[in-house]
């Protein structure tokens, strides 16, 4: 009879089902009860999963930490939120509100804009600030080719006030280098032969 | 012994006579590359590598009976066409005025791919490399190797089917036992050799393309300020009537020296007491001397060194 019993008990403590009869016993008997529970602490210690299991007597000691917690009096206060919203509705009746909140809106707009310019100049300042190595192409003469020129020695005298000069120098280098590959398709590649008439460059419009 | 001595003639005989027989090949091959651009009609897609930045280009050429026509479109500039029919070159540009020359080349296409195989001769040894491969094709080296140093080299890959250039790199140094790092590369990514002209050439052959007849000079020649007293061996001056580039600020003295291969550019200009700089545009240096007086630039395909001493020879 005892096996009989317990052997029910352990499969309802592993969630197996159990008829009508043996839940009302279960539910009316605290000894079968404790039974179920050391089942399903076995079974869960078994498993690896003490930790997750709750102490036996884990709700006897919340009820009585919640019976030993002081009663607090709470009082309806209104939130800051809602304090500032009644601020507002009662400012917007009145007759100087309209015009300072025109200008609060202006300022926030003109203060978005500085923000925002300052945003986007920031990395062109840096741009032109950066003595760049690499010459941009400008269309000069003929038609623009893109130039990779790597800087292979120079002074290293970079000052600030230098740096205006070096990319007016640089704009000066691409025209030349322009100039040069103009020379080059206008001129026959015959050292020893005069340029005759034909050779000379001509624009037709 | 006999055997010995004879063994031992051979190899002499061997080595007197390989380089010879190598540098033999070598310009047939060069040559068999020369015919290749000029006979065939293609179209073909190229790229030049200038350090980290690459410039593409299509390149179409046709040959009917006497007719030759070229067509370089640059993939990077906009609105530019250069047309080439038999001895005139057509820089044709968008909303801007027409460029025509009177050339046997499009001078962006590699020089010495066109020029007079005697004038390379002149400057350069040829010695076929071995085979491989390019773009999926089979590929032999030809090396030409600048008789002067100071010179760059130029290693070129030529398909071995037809003899059209595949790949060609300019190299400051060459040494077999380093990895070269070529300072500009000129490889094709696409090649359709066809038995007829392209359609587009066809009709670019008929079409009215801007009379020279009608053209105005613009430029005008202006007196020398200045010495040049030392030239780069092999190259001279192109002589004179000259158009200096009128640029700002102004160009003081101008030469254009060649050495019917590659072409460098000297200008003197009011200094502007700027630091000495040497630049680099794939193979072409960009060295600027200052000194009180003058600003001397010099811009061609030719080492720092040279183009340092260039500069000083202005006087």
């Amino acid at each position: 009879m005892l096996s009989e019993k317990q052997e029910w008990l352990s499969q309802a403590a592993d969630n197996k089902p159990v008829t009508p009869e043996q839940l009302s016993a279960l539910l009316t008997q605290a000894e079968l009860q404790q039974t179920v529970q050391r089942y399903q602490l076995t079974g869960a210690i078994m498993r690896n999963e003490a930790d997750s299991v709750l102490p036996v007597d884990f709700s006897d000691k919340f009820a009585s930490l919640l019976e030993q917690e002081p009663t607090y009096q709470l009082q309806t206060q209104r939130s800051l939120l809602q304090k500032m919203k009644m601020g507002v509705r009662q400012a917007a009746n009145a007759e100087w509100f309209k015009p300072a909140a025109h200008g609060a809106i202006a300022a926030s707009v003109a203060l978005v804009a500085v923000l925002g310019v300052q945003q986007y100049q920031q990395p062109l300042e840096a741009d032109l600030s950066m003595p760049s190595p690499v010459l941009q192409t400008r269309p000069v003469a003929g038609f623009a080719t893109p130039v990779s020129l790597s800087q292979t020695s120079v002074d290293s005298r970079f000052e600030a006030q230098e740096q205006q000069a070096m990319q007016e120098q640089q704009r000066r280098l691409q025209a030349l280098l322009q100039a040069h590959r103009q020379q080059v398709r206008i001129t026959e590649a015959q050292p020893t032969a005069a340029p005759t008439a034909e050779q000379e460059p001509r624009e037709y419009k | 012994m006999m055997k010995w001595l004879f063994g031992m003639c051979c190899l002499v005989v061997l080595n007197v006579v390989m380089p010879v027989y190598a540098d033999g090949t070598g310009w047939v091959l060069f040559d068999k590359v020369q015919g290749s651009v000029r006979q065939h009609n293609f179209d073909v897609s190229y790229v030049v590598l200038k350090g980290g930045q690459a410039e593409t280009y299509r390149w179409l050429h046709g040959r009917d009976g006497e007719a030759d026509i070229e067509h370089l479109i640059p993939m990077f500039a906009e609105g530019v066409d250069i047309v080439r029919r038999n001895d005139r070159v057509y820089y044709l540009l968008a909303e801007r005025p027409s460029l025509i020359t009177r050339s046997e080349r499009i001078k962006e296409l590699p020089a010495l791919l066109f020029e007079d195989p005697t004038k390379i001769r002149k400057l350069y040894d040829a010695v076929a490399g071995s085979s491989s491969m390019i773009d999926g094709r089979s590929a032999q080296l030809l090396r030409l190797s600048a008789i002067d140093e100071t010179r760059y080299h130029y290693w070129l890959w030529v398909d071995v089917e037809t003899g059209f250039p595949l790949r060609i790199d300019t190299l400051a140094e060459q040494d077999q036992s380093r990895q070269n790092r070529a300072l500009e590369t000129w490889q094709v990514t696409h090649l359709r050799i066809t038995p007829e002209m392209p359609g587009s050439l066809a009709q670019l052959l008929t079409i009215e393309l801007p009379d020279t007849s009608s053209a105005e000079t613009t430029a005008s020649a202006s007196p020398q300020q200045h010495e040049l007293n030392w030239l780069p061996a092999g190259f001279e001056i192109i002589p004179e009537p000259l158009h200096v580039p009128q640029l700002t600020p102004e160009v003081l003295s101008y030469w254009l020296l060649s050495d019917g291969l590659h072409q460098v550019s000297v200008f003197v200009q009011r200094s502007h007491q700027l630091p000495t700089q040497a630049y680099r545009d794939g193979a072409v240096t960009i060295f600027v001397q200052s000194d009180a007086q003058r600003d001397i630039t010099v811009i061609g395909p030719i080492n720092v060194d040279v183009a340092q001493r260039l500069a000083a020879a202005v006087r």
